[in-house]
């Protein structure tokens, strides 16, 4: 039997219109069409920057909870933000942005929330979290065609592999089902959508 | 002295705090109470965070007197959520509904991320400066509030001697674990920044 697709999650679909304001920004728009200021550009390269370190943070702390079977799926997210971290750092290097900024509150509000999660929640309503950071970045990013001055960050986040990843947590939090689950995704949604918002408008 | 360091260094922010509409309006006695209710509710939310934080923060302690110190600093917190009790049972609101404002839950999941992962230092910079703005809003408000004034008993609470007290035993404890560094300035002037949204939040003013 066919797996269902991440898009079918019912996380995503009981959200609401959360789903389409944390995956829909002017920010992105710009970023298609080649159009997107270089202060708003630099701006989102540092925050998300500051934003990966702390996921990665809350992925290995998420990591020490979960069950045997998520550990593949998990340490190979690891892996990948390890990658993206040393991207974002050859990215900014090469265009001359400083990656020692403050995290803007938007930012910083968004990793504590994932890091008092981490800390205080159980696996599953982690699951639904880190599947809610992932699947929404992917929508996002896959809404958009890869051409144009951003065409490698909009295929860093709609290629292949990542579909392939977010497939699998979406995998992992359909087996985890948790009362507090949809709460702790509609929270990453909330932040998502702030976080376009402040990349757009400083 | 690194306390006395790091709030001279958050003045502007205290500041901003003492001239906010919602603390002018306690001052003055003109705070709408629709607008204190929905404060109320959530600051405790917030002191329920803080607790926790004092209790993560003991947890860390080896050595009793500091241990003693964080005991004395939980009663501190439990006393206020009492006050806040008795507030929510006069003033009508249901404080087991209420749901964090954005704000509140930015500045809660700050002290509890800080508090789970964090060293003992930076708990203690990210949590004095709720004392020590409270018992200086605290004693400046004492100063202009009229006997009519309704706000009058949370005004006397965190004006009174006991109050400052308190501020002073968090601020001994940073100044003997905590060492001037980048992290402990920008834990409290983050923790700062954070209480001026607090106000914000319930009654849109400034923004940091």
């Amino acid at each position: 039997m066919e797996q269902p697709s991440w898009s079918d999650s019912e996380l995503i679909m009981r959200a609401g219109d959360l789903w389409a304001e944390a995956t829909c920004s002017p920010f992105l728009d710009a970023a298609a069409t080649g159009t997107l200021p270089e202060d708003a550009f630099g701006r989102w390269l540092a925050q998300d920057y500051l934003f990966a370190r702390g996921l990665t943070g809350y992925q290995a702390i998420a990591l020490a909870k979960a069950p045997r079977d998520a550990h593949r799926v998990l340490i190979g997210g690891l892996v990948a933000l390890d990658r993206e971290l040393e991207w974002f750092e050859n990215h900014a290097e090469r265009r001359g942005i400083s990656l020692a900024e403050r995290p803007h509150p938007v930012c910083r509000a968004y990793v504590d929330f994932l890091m008092r999660s981490a800390y205080t929640q159980p696996w599953p309503v982690l699951a639904a979290i880190l599947f809610g950071v992932e699947a929404s970045y992917l929508a996002a990013w896959s809404r958009l065609t890869p051409s144009g001055p951003y065409a490698e960050f909009i295929e860093r986040w709609s290629n292949q592999a990542f579909v392939h990843y977010v497939s699998d947590l979406a995998v992992l939090a359909r087996r985890y089902p948790h009362p507090d689950a949809q709460d702790g995704f509609n929270q990453v949604l909330v932040y998502e959508r702030d976080f376009w918002r402040m990349a757009w408008e400083g | 002295m690194l306390h006395q360091a790091l709030w001279d260094s958050c003045r502007d922010l205290a500041e901003d705090c003492l001239t906010h509409p919602f603390v002018r309006g306690l001052a003055q006695g003109t705070l709408d109470p629709a607008v204190f209710r929905d404060y109320v509710a959530q600051d405790a939310f917030y002191l329920r965070a803080f607790m926790k934080s004092y209790a993560l923060a003991l947890a860390r302690c080896d050595e009793p007197g500091a241990a003693q110190a964080f005991h004395e600093l939980i009663g501190g917190v439990l006393q206020e959520m009492a006050m806040h009790r008795e507030y929510a049972r006069t003033l009508g609101v249901k404080l087991a509904a209420a749901r964090p404002n954005a704000a509140c839950l930015a500045y809660t999941d700050f002290l509890l991320a800080t508090a789970w992962g964090r060293t003992l230092g930076e708990i203690l910079a990210a949590m004095t400066p709720c004392m020590r703005l409270y018992a200086w809003l605290g004693q400046n408000l004492a100063r202009q509030a009229t006997p009519e004034n309704p706000y009058r008993r949370w005004i006397e609470t965190y004006g009174a001697a006991e109050f400052d007290q308190l501020a002073a035993r968090i601020e001994s404890l940073l100044d003997a674990y905590a060492t001037d560094s980048p992290e402990i300035r920008d834990a409290y002037r983050y923790a700062m920044e954070c209480e001026l949204r607090f106000f914000s939040a319930v009654m849109p003013a400034l923004t940091v």
